[in-house]
């Protein structure tokens, strides 16, 4: 019993041993909302200041720097808490890379439903390549920290300092806010992105694929996640690994330069041994939006429809219902994206980070 | 050893081709390796432009020069002798600002237009890779010598003197790591680090990342390279530029790219290559000078590059292997044996 509902007995004359235990945690959680009311006007304060950030990113349009840093402090807020692998329930939607695909991401929404009416689950790659990395990784984070449980992102290899720099979202931050400030907040949130998620313990989603170094879940959970990816060693090779499933002999180096190849003679004993139905994975373009491996028993599923605003490829999310029953759905880019490659095959103005 | 490196043998050792009898692989016939190719050629009185049409279709980075009328092979043409033939003319002209931005087409056009200049003339113009024949019947053992002293490429010739194919550094490294479980003496060198083969550190020929490409490609034709690293201001490493690295350039036709810096080159290169393969790579293929000389080569040949980068614990680049280190330490083995 806390002192407060100890203070809240006494001011009303009740007899402490005359009191039932039901009774105690009702005066309990009435001190608790009388000493939270004045809390909650700063939160529906602070809730109609998200909701008008989500408005204006879901135009995409962009805020400011200093409302970038005030996001990444309130995301980070959040992503500390979580785990290596962290857990979801079913029903929840599977997606794969985004990669600054804007109006793509608003038509994944449209097609798997608005969040938080849906609950989604992103496997990384929200940045580089696409026209808008800023607004798609903003938005994503200003509806973690709206829906922190309708919402879950993963870390893909593209959030990282080294490779941003290279694929684009470096200079469209630059480009976008004149400075490197709003990058240098961003890579610090992806520090602190999860490493992996898992589905009611029986679909694990992991960006890229296994490592040689992981042979149980509870491995993953004892990594110090909380720094640029490294070039090797477990957290790489989950962020970067790919299945081969032309290959059925193990492990072999990946022609990425990062992370392994991995065959069917690891997946599947991986899967048993974990008490997995399912490996769902991004990180490679699927022509058909979603591919199935091994037995079905891993699949990649890619998100970004028309990649790169050329490559005619469709795109997929997986929806994961109650029951764990799957269905793939498939999208084409919006009308947004497919104007932007018809009159501009080949930029040669800025953007010049894209190709 | 590493995690790495036990994985990487357990799948030597369970590879297709296992086999009980142990094979010497310095007696392999060169003939064996080029069977199935089929022969891409450049006819010599072709124009430059046509020839990296050639080379562009079908992918590859070097084609033997047919001259139809002397009936014989007269030499290879790669992007090596490509740049080294632009970079003379480009020397010579002052390409005006308007005309930096034309099509790489275009400027070859003129400038072989202008100079007349046919293919046979401009193959084995960059001087490093003179054209070398070998036998259906050479083994490999002599081969690998060859590759050992920076021959890149050998062309495997029949007894009547028609060429049966192309063999390089990177098939042979290929078939070698593949049939790695049958050629037992070779495992005893893919455990031995780098720092033992000798390998760790050497000379790094650099430019910075805010260099122009068009300087790197003189600095590397000058120093006779084919390859430099693009660093940052502290001596990291941020990616690398080759002579194969032009076909990208060549791709896009735009010799604007002539005039960008290093470092967006490497970016331009790693978004290209990215599109093309739906997957990304890593901006920088490197290894370590604890690194085993078997996972370097596993490394090479995975992600079919022609050099390794070595880099310290600060991710400077320190040394390098090439394509041409790993066959002289291989050739070495040879030596040694007899």
């Amino acid at each position: 019993m806390t002192d407060a509902a100890l203070r809240l007995m006494d001011r009303h004359n009740v007899a402490v041993d005359k009191i039932q235990p039901l009774a105690v945690a009702c005066l309990e959680l009435i001190e608790s909302c009388l000493y939270r009311r004045s809390l909650y006007l700063m939160i529906t304060a602070s809730l109609a200041y998200c909701h008008r950030q989500i408005q204006t990113l879901l135009q995409c349009k962009i805020i400011t720097e200093a409302e970038v840093k005030d996001l990444c402090l309130k995301a980070r807020e959040i992503l500390v808490e979580e785990s290596n692998v962290q857990r979801v329930d079913a029903p929840v939607t599977v997606c794969g890379d985004i990669h600054g695909q804007f109006h793509d991401l608003k038509e994944l929404f449209k097609v798997g439903g608005e969040c938080p009416k849906t609950n989604y689950l992103f496997m990384g790659d929200f940045v580089d390549r696409g026209h808008h990395s800023v607004e798609t990784f903003l938005l994503l984070l200003a509806l973690k920290v709206r829906y922190p449980d309708r919402i879950t992102l993963i870390r893909g290899n593209h959030e990282s300092r080294q490779i941003t720099k290279v694929y684009g979202f470096y200079d469209e931050c630059f480009q976008k806010f004149g400075s490197a400030n709003v990058w240098r907040y961003c890579c610090e949130i992806f520090d602190y992105l999860s490493l992996s998620a898992i589905i009611d313990d029986r679909i694990f989603c992991v960006h890229g694929g296994l490592s040689p170094s992981i042979n149980t879940i509870d491995q993953i959970r004892t990594i110090d996640r909380m720094q640029e990816v490294p070039h090797n060693g477990a957290m790489c090779d989950l962020l970067w690994s790919d299945p081969d499933p032309d290959s059925c002999t193990g492990w072999g180096l990946s022609p990425r330069g990062a992370g392994f190849l991995f065959g069917e003679s690891v997946a599947k004993p991986f899967l048993h041994n974990n008490g997995l139905e399912l490996i769902a994975r991004a990180h490679q373009l699927v022509m058909e939006g979603y591919k199935l491996m091994f037995d079905e028993q891993v699949v990649t599923v890619w998100s970004a429809p028309n990649y790169c605003y050329r490559c005619g490829n469709v795109a997929a999310i997986l929806e994961v219902d109650s029951n764990l029953n799957r269905e793939y759905r498939i999208f084409k880019d919006s009308d947004r994206s497919s104007m932007n490659s018809r009159t501009n095959p080949q930029r040669e103005g800025p953007p010049d980070y894209f190709l | 050893m590493s995690i790495t490196d036990r994985v990487l043998l357990n799948n030597h050792l369970r590879h297709e081709g296992l086999t009980t009898v142990s094979h010497d692989w310095t007696m392999v016939k060169a003939g064996s390796l080029v069977e199935k190719q089929t022969l891409v050629t450049i006819d010599a009185d072709a124009t430059v432009e046509d020839a990296c049409e050639v080379l562009l279709k079908n992918g590859i980075t070097s084609a033997p020069v047919y001259d139809n009328s002397k009936k014989m092979y007269v030499g290879m043409f790669d992007y090596g002798d490509l740049m080294t033939y632009i970079l003379l003319l480009l020397k010579k002209m002052d390409v005006a600002l308007e005309d930096q931005s034309m099509e790489m087409r275009d400027l070859i056009q003129r400038t072989s237009r202008s100079q007349n200049v046919p293919v046979k003339l401009a193959s084995d113009l960059s001087g490093k890779d003179p054209f070398c024949t070998v036998l259906e019947e050479t083994r490999l053992g002599a081969v690998v010598h060859d590759f050992g002293t920076g021959i890149h490429r050998v062309a495997v010739m029949d007894a009547g003197g028609n060429m049966k194919g192309i063999l390089s550094q990177s098939s042979t490294l290929d078939y070698l790591m593949r049939h790695l479980s049958e050629y037992p003496q070779l495992q005893p060198v893919m455990q031995k680090s780098l720092q033992q083969c000798g390998l760790s550190n050497g000379r790094v020929l650099s430019v910075n990342g805010d260099e122009k490409v068009l300087d790197a490609l003189i600095s590397m034709s000058t120093n006779s390279v084919s390859s430099l690293a693009v660093l940052d201001d502290q001596g990291v490493l941020l990616g690398n530029i080759s002579m194969t690295d032009i076909k990208h350039i060549m791709k896009n036709l735009r010799t604007s790219w002539l005039w960008i810096t290093c470092f967006q080159l490497v970016c331009k290169i790693r978004l290209s290559q990215g599109v093309e393969s739906g997957e990304d790579q890593y901006p920088v293929l490197d290894v370590n000078a604890k690194s085993t000389f078997g996972y370097t080569l596993s490394k090479l040949q995975a992600t079919k590059a022609h050099r390794m980068w070595v880099v310290n614990d600060s991710g400077c680049a320190v040394g390098v292997v090439s394509l041409t280190d790993v066959f002289r330490v291989l050739s070495g083995l040879i030596d040694t044996d007899d």
